[in-house]
């Protein structure tokens, strides 16, 4: 059902085109820029030759005519576009190429100044180079020609906000390093070199055996209690409590201490008169 | 059954709709146009719920905008043709319109004319007038300036699109990253005003004039997005005849119908705010281990940030959760960024993304920022202001080793005082033995 209207658009197809194009004797020239030759060779359409290779001052010609069938008489198309494409990038660049009226055409590229269409390149990138000729009259005639590497275009200057409309680099804080501290150990070593007077205290004291007989005395422990209650507190101050909790208990405390140790000295006072 | 299919497909079709934000559409249609010729795009509009009025470009009524307020969510500008509009279209008029957030949908003209002086202001770059789109591939009976185009996916054009037909002009889109081409043009395609072999030289002097002497290849755009910064969309679309039921329904070269009908209904669906649309629904931020907000963070504490996103669902007009962005990312940021980080999808828990973090070690007034910008999608934009601060006079650890001696001689020094006092205080002779002597 499908193949006989395909025919019929076929030859339909066929003829509104006069005749299909061709491509003769396509060549290309590499030259330096002295005008030495370093490369001439026809384009192979059916094998792709190797790579051509462009210096930053290199020249490249291609040279090629339009024919009307094989062999036929040289014919000027509407467009004739040597298209260059980047397949890392995906971008291409299209530079329309003069063909005089007998279809013959001349393409020169300067890499010292390459065209505004040719497109941006990367160090490693390879640009697809191929033909583009359509006509109004003709069937259009596509060809690939071959691979050129050019050295890398200066990088495109994108939108200065470009840049937050793709995944930014992660970003990571440089943490000033943790403080060092001296060996547990040595630590130690100085603690008990802080403690070390205790030693000789405990010493002169064990030759005076000095007495406390009034430790329990009703009138002095309660100060002498009180005192402590001042050294716990501050402990408690360094283990846990804020400045204006400390203060507050402080003051309470403060206030037992007058009493106490008014109470205290009088009668520490009469001890020493010798009155008891 | 069949008819069941019908009805039910009927249903789901009224069911189905709309845009984020809202229903209405102005349609200034030029003269020359028939509304019947474009009846399959505006029929879908109108059976998807949207509700459209047409006008003439030199009506005055309905406004597009009365008392600087839009009297219409969406506007659609289809007038090729048009050389003077009535005064309440202008440019000027346009681009506020789109600063109150209505959205637009244009057909840009082979001639000069309003739209496309208006596109040159969005870095839009036009080929001169009367050169059309032209591409001779493939062989075709179809003139040269109608051309089948094979879409390249993209956030908007389904990877299953059919080629589809276009014809119009070309445009270069500048590199502003607020554009975005939805379509672009083959590569074998270039403008040029020439219709026989001949004129081939005016495409090599346009070349040779350099900048944008040459519209050709798949760099210039032939549907182009443009989503402003507060989130309103307008779209280019390079020929009116995109839309039109003779496109729709023309078969492509390989004999399947085109994809015409499909791109255009996607391209306005994509203008008028239904597809790609997201929005933050909220954000908060506590420390690993808390539940509840601070009102400032330490240096070095270690911060989780939560954010939960919504994408419009125009099937049921509803905001559902979505967990779908990979690359979104979070910033902590005094002037600059100190902490730039990934913030990924929770798994099993749709629309939430998270992100444990240390504070840096440096206080002062930090933000976390997330700042999404996508082609093709709305912008997420969240910034929360947070003090970070140094430790508290208690809040620095203790007990160091390194303090071991400092807390022994307070420690030992108290002890001393403790001691002294109560020689001092409970010492003294034995009465007993002073009495004796």
């Amino acid at each position: 059902m499908k193949s006989p209207m395909l025919v019929v658009l076929l030859a339909f197809v066929a003829s509104t085109y006069a005749a299909a194009l061709a491509l003769q004797s396509p060549k290309f020239t590499v030259s330096s820029p002295n005008g030495d030759q370093i490369r001439s060779e026809p384009i192979s359409l059916t094998k792709k030759s190797s790579p051509v290779r462009l210096g930053p001052q290199d020249v490249l010609r291609v040279t090629f005519q339009v024919t009307e069938n094989d062999g036929g008489t040289g014919v000027q198309p509407h467009q004739a576009f040597l298209r260059f494409y980047d397949n890392i990038s995906g971008e291409d660049g299209l530079q329309p190429v003069r063909v005089t009226s007998n279809g013959k055409a001349r393409f020169e590229l300067n890499m010292a100044r390459p065209p505004s269409s040719f497109p941006p390149t990367s160090p490693d990138s390879v640009l697809k180079v191929s033909l583009i000729i359509g006509s109004f009259v003709h069937k259009p005639l596509a060809v690939d020609l071959f691979d050129l590497i050019v050295p890398a275009s200066q990088p495109v200057a994108s939108h200065p906000e470009e840049v937050y409309y793709h995944p930014q680099p992660v970003i990571e804080h440089t943490f000033r390093p943790e403080q060092k501290t001296p060996p547990a150990f040595i630590s130690a070593v100085f603690s008990a070199l802080v403690l070390a007077p205790w030693v000789v205290l405990v010493g002169l004291w064990s030759q005076l055996s000095p007495k406390v007989p009034n430790l329990f005395s009703l009138k002095i422990i309660p100060f002498t209690a009180t005192l402590g209650a001042f050294e716990l507190l501050l402990v408690w101050y360094w283990v846990d409590l804020r400045l204006g909790q400390v203060l507050l208990y402080g003051a309470g405390l403060g206030i037992v201490a007058v009493f106490t140790g008014k109470t205290a000295l009088v009668q520490v006072g009469k001890l020493r008169k010798g009155s008891i | 059954m069949l008819s069941l299919y019908l009805i039910l497909a009927a249903f789901v079709g009224l069911l189905q709709a709309k845009s984020s934000t809202g229903d209405s559409i102005l349609v200034i249609l030029d003269n020359k146009l028939n509304r019947s010729d474009y009846s399959l795009f505006f029929d879908g509009l109108e059976g998807q719920g949207y509700s459209l009025t047409f006008r003439a470009p030199g009506d005055t009524t309905p406004a597009i905008k009365e008392h600087d307020t839009p009297n219409f969510d969406h506007v659609i500008v289809f007038a090729p043709h048009t050389k003077s509009f009535s005064p309440d279209v202008t440019p000027q008029s346009l681009v506020s319109s789109l600063g109150k957030g209505t959205n637009l949908l244009l057909a840009l003209s082979q001639k000069q004319n309003l739209v496309n002086s208006l596109a040159s202001e969005f870095s839009l770059i036009l080929p001169p007038p009367q050169t059309p789109l032209v591409s001779h591939f493939p062989a075709r009976e179809e003139p040269a300036t109608v051309i089948p185009i094979t879409p390249q996916p993209n956030v908007i054009v389904d990877p299953d699109l059919p080629p589809i037909w276009f014809s119009g002009i070309p445009v270069a889109p500048g590199n502003n990253p607020l554009l975005f081409p939805i379509l672009r043009a083959p590569a074998e395609s270039f403008a040029s005003d020439a219709t026989v072999d001949s004129g081939a030289d005016s495409v090599l002097e346009a070349a040779d004039r350099g900048g944008e002497g040459l519209w050709a290849g798949s760099s210039s755009s032939l549907i182009t997005g443009f989503q402003t910064r507060n989130g309103a969309r307008a779209t280019w679309v390079g020929g009116v005849e995109l839309f039109s039921d003779d496109f729709a329904k023309k078969h492509t070269l390989g004999g399947k119908k085109s994809g015409n009908a499909q791109l255009s209904k996607d391209v306005a669906a994509w203008t008028f705010q239904e597809n790609l649309v997201l929005r933050i629904d909220s954000v908060s931020h506590h420390k690993l281990g808390g539940s509840e907000t601070p009102e400032v963070y330490t240096t070095n504490d270690q911060i989780v940030y939560i954010a939960h996103i919504s994408k419009y669902d125009p099937a049921t007009s509803s905001w559902v959760p979505y967990s779908g962005i990979s690359d979104l990312q979070l910033e902590f940021t005094m002037l600059d960024p100190h902490v730039r980080t990934s913030l990924s999808p929770v798994p099993d828990t749709p629309g939430e993304y998270s992100v444990t973090f240390r504070a840096p070690d440096r206080h002062g007034v930090f933000k976390f920022v997330i700042d999404y910008r996508r082609k093709g999608w709305s912008t997420l934009q969240s910034s929360t202001t947070v003090p970070v601060v140094p430790p508290r006079h208690d809040g620095y650890p203790r007990f160091l080793s390194a303090a071991w001696p400092y807390y022994t001689g307070a420690i030992s020094t108290s002890i001393g005082f403790l001691l002294f006092s109560l020689l001092w205080l409970a010492g003294g002779e034995d009465k007993a033995k002073t009495k004796k002597e």
